[in-house]
């Protein structure tokens, strides 16, 4: 159970830093 | 306790993001060149993450105790595997969106005329692919353990040293003095962290070596090594953790091996057993292992150990998997703890029961009730059979079973089945502890 905590984590962590980075792309684009 | 290291590992979760998600706003601040499209710039923004989150990486392995205790060594590993792969996807994503963007970038003129830093950029990717396929296909590749090790450490340097220096190179984003440094610092913290568990802590144990004062048989192809802190105190260590042991060869050596400690935690003079079944290479060589051999530990490490002393704990142990719970089982007796104790063993035969005398004698000692569940039993055998599941709980524990507090440690095979049958019972997540001997 604690190991599909971590697999949760590692998804959760990737749609941050995917989510992040298009933020980033459009606070840079968008001026 | 358990609220304690739930906030512990909130705070380090939120620690692991702003490694890697500040130094990435820390570009957008101050003066920078003009924009170039939504996904060169989302491109862009991948690598750098990608870049921070596999620097990162040596963090997760570097064997803090404060940082793992909330999770257990077994989950920060699982999830060091687990993310490397986003990690991966990150770096090799950021290339393939520029080629699409500007497919011009393959020409064959471009190619040759590709600045230095582009050549970094193939390096490091070429050995974030070649780290990945050797990891999840070592056994299918046939390398040893040890071998695999060097390539992983060697792979993992090459790739962060070539990503920075690619990320140095392009220097878009780093035009900035003070961004330059901030980024150029951290490559120096992630490969400080490695220096940290490959030079500092082996420097450690270098002078706190342990000597082995006895190597004992148990039943079922098993060793104990007694080992005495050599002209030093030892550690302190609480029962159910473990240790890296280096046992032939330097602290530097770059392969440990993780044990976990089967004597009592109650010892005073320092003195630590390891129990270890022949199951490889290594541990099939322990029965070589002279008495007055120099070896060298690290730990403690782990989250495994006793809980609430109003729970009944319930030790659910497969195979060679009991070594942390006769830790347990022992600590208790010598402090003279009376919570009552029921020890769900399973094993292949009656003979290979590792510990059989012992345990029996420590039933006098202490509120215990062992429950042998035995694979292959002998013809009169009347005891439980087969594997242990949610009916072996409910045949030997009284409800309501999401009072006990339940310790687990066994093959992975073992230990999904054991967590699944927890959860169909309704024990809560904080009521159970696991601990997987095969994490590395």
């Amino acid at each position: 159970m604690r190991r599909l905590f971590a697999d949760r984590l590692v998804l959760t962590t990737g749609a941050i830093v995917i989510l992040t980075s298009i933020l980033f792309a459009l606070s840079r684009v968008t001026g | 306790m358990q609220l304690l290291y739930s906030l512990r590992g909130a705070v380090w979760i939120l620690v692991y993001l702003l490694f890697i998600l500040a130094p990435l706003f820390a570009l957008l601040a101050g003066s920078h060149p003009p924009a170039r499209g939504f996904w060169t710039e989302f491109s862009v923004a991948l690598g750098y993450s990608g870049l921070a989150m596999m620097g990162l990486q040596f963090g997760l392995t570097a064997r803090f105790q404060y940082v793992t205790e909330p999770w257990g060594e077994d989950v920060i590993y699982h999830f060091h595997r687990q993310i490397s792969l986003i990690a991966v996807g990150l770096v090799v994503v950021h290339p393939a969106i520029l080629v699409v963007v500007q497919p011009q970038l393959l020409a064959p003129s471009n190619m040759l005329e590709a600045p230095l830093s582009a050549y970094f950029a193939f390096l490091s990717i070429f050995s974030v692919i070649a780290l990945v396929v050797t990891a999840l296909w070592r056994l299918a590749l046939k390398i040893k353990y040890e071998t695999w090790h060097l390539i992983h450490v060697v792979l993992a340097v090459l790739a962060i040293t070539a990503g920075a220096v690619h990320m140095a190179g392009s220097g878009f984003y780093l035009v900035d003095p003070w961004k330059r440094s901030l980024w150029i610092g951290l490559v120096f913290f992630w490969i400080g962290l490695l220096l940290y568990v490959r030079i500092a802590k082996p420097l450690f144990m270098l002078r706190r070596p342990y000597i082995i004062s006895e190597v004992r048989r148990e039943r079922g192809d098993t060793m104990t090594l007694v080992m005495r802190p050599d002209r030093h105190p030892g550690f302190r260590f609480s029962p159910g953790q473990f240790g890296w042991l280096t046992l032939w060869g330097s602290p530097f050596k770059l392969t440990a091996h993780p044990f976990s400690f089967s004597s009592s935690a109650a010892d005073a003079d320092g003195r630590v057993e390891m129990t270890i079944r022949s199951l490889g290479d290594f541990t099939s060589k322990i029965d070589q292992v002279p008495t007055g051999k120099r070896v060298y530990l690290d730990g403690p490490y782990g989250a495994f150990t006793i809980g609430n002393p109003a729970d009944m704990h319930v030790l659910i142990a497969g195979g060679i998997g009991v070594t942390p719970m006769m830790s347990m089982i022992r600590t208790l007796a010598d402090r003279g703890d009376k919570r009552p104790v029921v020890l769900l063993y399973g094993v292949q035969d009656w003979d290979s029961i590792t510990f059989r005398e012992e345990l029996e004698a420590l039933k006098s000692r202490l509120s215990l009730t062992i429950v042998y569940v035995v694979a292959k039993p002998p013809a009169d055998w009347t005891g439980e059979r087969g594997f242990i599941n949610a009916d072996t709980f409910r045949r030997h524990l009284p409800p309501p079973y999401a009072d006990h507090e339940y310790f687990i440690c066994g093959p992975n095979v073992m230990m999904d089945a054991i967590e699944k049958a927890l959860g169909e019972m309704n024990v809560p997540m904080s009521k159970y502890h696991s601990e997987r001997y095969s994490f590395v």
